[in-house]
């Protein structure tokens, strides 16, 4: 896979490429808005992340001329403005997602491939980590064959941690995907729903799954801690 | 009728100045025409008495006197014009006195005799007698060389009746003077004050959020022209200066997005790091925590910059006010129960109201967020929604700490806190109220608070009802 990364701010860009890397995607970077044409004009990418304000070729611009040229490939947007109104008149000129700095950098992660897999995906319905089974379909949840009870938000917030095992979830993408926005900025709303998840799902068992990072968030698998 | 407007002092000052020059000038009149009638009697009177000592006394004899009341009788007949005539040797011998007038105004029996040796006075005033009686005296030498003196007198009353009557117009005359200029006076006070009625009613709803309107401007070329033009300047300065700060607020979040946005995934990918030592990944958290606060401020100063700016709302739609405050409040009570504090929703039916759902929640959440945290464990929280008029009513109490009257005022302001030590173990960023009260003004709705320190706070938003035919209104 591979892609491009529109951003002039050489920090932040070599931050994201560093994460997209790690995780084996092959990343072009431009740091103004015409090597970023030249770019998206010469090859075919899978995906092109974009900074709205760009030197040069503004973002906005750039984006409607990606689409004119190529109507398939994902586009992310980068934008430290989130003003509603911005943000529909990018989505109209073809933005598939948006991003508002300062982000995790595990939730660009996460929507790079989401927007990678959008389309008919085969997808389990029971996620599976280590000995915890969660099944969509019937939202039951199972630990060592033995079934666990949760509230719904209890599922909710189990469900979305293991829906990517060993990725460490911010408070603000876990509000945001269990919650809805107007509880932004009420994080300690994560920790009590994570303690009373734990009580349940970890407290009977010798291995804990879920785990706290410190300033990061929480996550579900196997603790690799010392 | 407010006695220290402007309209009632004008006036008031107006009617004093009037009726003072009115009745002073009434005064003057009234004693000009008294001491002009008096003297003009008088004047009557002294002719006569001339005409009287030498047509008729000159002439004769001390012999022939006696025959003198007879001609003044003929000539003058003192008693049908109510004349008082009098002739007195200069012995003091009345020679003739006329008799009682006939409309018995005095009674020339009262008159003193003017005393021997005393010069005659040309004219003299003899007090009231049934009125007064002005008389002028003459001397004057017979041919016999036998002096005599003639006095004549008039009755003062017709002139005092004519006075009276003079008073009397003038008090009636000046009083509907008065009156009507004091009546004229106020309507046309009114009428000026009319436009700075309109110059106050206006600035009174002018606030931050409608900065752009201005005063209405009458072109009358008076001081209120000059005053509202010069209103609607000072207006204009705060506007800029306004927007001003609004945007420096606006550049200066946007600015500190990118660094965070590269402290934060930096910090994130280093916290990661299996191989790190566990205290390293204890202060890695600690700075991570930090940011995460600082991150939480700079998009709490962003959220308000825009709706300060009156960024119109994502969405303005009809719901239930009561069905989100219920549903918010089994949202949090985890958070409640996990404290130990007994959270409770009542709502009364329905209460639609109109406008952007997800920020009227935030509303709710920062609310019951605010009551629980500072609310000590076994402490009550409660929501209630009903509504009052044409008003929704939403009231979050709490049984905490409260608040004490020296920090109500504040309690809306950005960064605000209470005591800075407590509130910071709390978490937050002191911008949760300011928030509140910022969408709940979008809203058009009022947001209130009282409170006991020690027996607890209670927050109330009132925000319109819905009304079918009428479309929300948003600033």
């Amino acid at each position: 896979m591979r892609m491009l990364l529109v951003e002039d701010e050489k920090k932040v860009s070599d931050l994201v490429a560093r994460a997209l890397r790690a995780e084996r995607f092959a990343v072009d970077v431009a740091d103004d808005g015409n090597r970023g044409w030249e770019l998206a004009e010469a090859y075919d990418y899978d995906l092109i992340i974009l900074d709205l304000m760009l030197p040069g070729l503004g973002g906005t611009e750039l984006l409607q001329r990606i689409r004119r040229k190529n109507q398939q490939v994902p586009i992310l947007i980068l934008t430290a403005r989130d003003a509603t109104a911005e943000k529909v008149r990018n989505f109209e000129a073809g933005a598939d997602d948006y991003l508002t700095k300062p982000f995790a950098f595990a939730e660009l992660v996460m929507r790079v491939k989401a927007l990678l897999r959008r389309g008919p995906v085969a997808r389990s319905s029971v996620l599976r980590v280590a000995d915890l089974e969660v099944d969509r379909l019937t939202q039951q949840v199972r630990r060592g064959g033995r079934r666990i009870e949760l509230t719904p938000k209890e599922y909710a917030l189990l469900e979305y941690l293991a829906s990517n095992p060993g990725r460490v979830f911010s408070r603000t993408m876990i509000i945001e995907h269990v919650w809805d926005e107007s509880f932004e900025g009420l994080t300690n709303i994560v920790d009590v729903y994570v303690r009373h998840l734990r009580s349940k799902v970890d407290d009977p068992f010798q291995i804990k799954l879920i785990r706290t990072v410190r300033g990061v968030g929480y996550g579900l698998g196997e603790s690799t801690d010392p | 009728m407010n006695t220290r407007s402007l309209s009632f002092r004008l006036v008031a000052w107006y009617a004093g100045v009037l009726t003072t020059v009115f009745i002073l000038l009434g005064l003057l009149t009234f004693f000009l025409l008294r001491h002009y009638l008096e003297v003009n009697l008088l004047d009557i009177q002294a002719r006569r008495a001339r005409q009287i000592a030498d047509t008729l006394v000159a002439r004769i004899r001390r012999s022939d006197e006696t025959k003198l009341g007879g001609e003044v009788e003929s000539l003058y007949s003192p008693e049908a014009n109510d004349r008082f005539i009098r002739i007195t040797r200069s012995d003091g011998t009345v020679v003739y006195a006329s008799g009682a007038p006939k409309d018995a105004r005095f009674d020339p029996v009262l008159v003193p005799p003017l005393p021997l040796g005393v010069p005659a006075a040309d004219t003299r005033k003899v007090g009231p007698i049934g009125g007064s009686l002005l008389i002028a005296a003459r001397d004057t030498k017979a041919s016999d060389g036998t002096i005599y003196r003639v006095e004549v007198g008039a009755s003062g009353a017709p002139s005092e009746a004519t006075l009276k009557h003079v008073l009397m117009m003038l008090a009636v005359g000046l009083s509907i003077a008065v009156a009507v200029a004091v009546a004229g006076g106020f309507v046309l006070v009114r009428r000026a004050l009319v436009p700075v009625e309109r110059i106050a009613h206006k600035a009174e709803e002018i606030t931050q959020h409608n900065l752009s309107e201005r005063l209405p401007v009458v072109h009358s070329g008076d001081e209120i022209e000059r005053l509202s033009v010069s209103l609607n300047h000072m207006i204009a300065r705060l506007e800029d200066a306004i927007h001003g700060s609004k945007q420096f607020v606006a550049d200066a979040s946007h600015e500190l997005r990118t660094p965070l946005t590269v402290m934060r995934g930096e910090l994130e990918s280093l916290a990661q790091d299996v191989l790190l030592k566990r205290e390293t990944r204890e202060s890695l958290g600690s700075v991570l925590e930090e940011v995460g606060r600082l991150a939480e401020i700079v998009e709490g100063l962003f959220a308000l910059s825009r709706l300060d700016a009156g960024e119109a709302p994502a969405e303005c739609v009809r719901f239930d006010l009561s069905d989100l405050a219920v549903t918010t409040a089994e949202q949090m009570s985890l958070l409640a129960e996990d404290k130990r504090v007994t959270l409770t929703c009542v709502s009364s039916g329905e209460v639609p109201v109109k406008g952007d759902r997800a920020r009227l929640k935030q509303v709710v959440v920062n609310l019951l967020d605010n009551a629980i945290k500072y609310t000590a464990s076994g402490g009550q929280v409660s929501l209630r929604v009903r509504h009052e008029g044409a008003y929704a009513i939403l009231d979050v109490t709490d049984t905490g700490i409260g608040i004490p009257a020296s920090a109500l005022p504040h309690v809306f302001k950005r960064f605000f806190r209470v005591d800075g030590s407590r509130s910071r173990e709390q978490g937050g960023a002191g911008l949760g109220l300011s928030i509140v009260k910022s969408i709940c003004t979008a809203h058009g709705a009022v947001l209130e608070v009282s409170s006991a320190p020690g027996r607890g706070s209670t927050f109330r938003v009132k925000q319109p009802l819905a009304n079918d035919d009428v479309s929300a209104q948003f600033s």
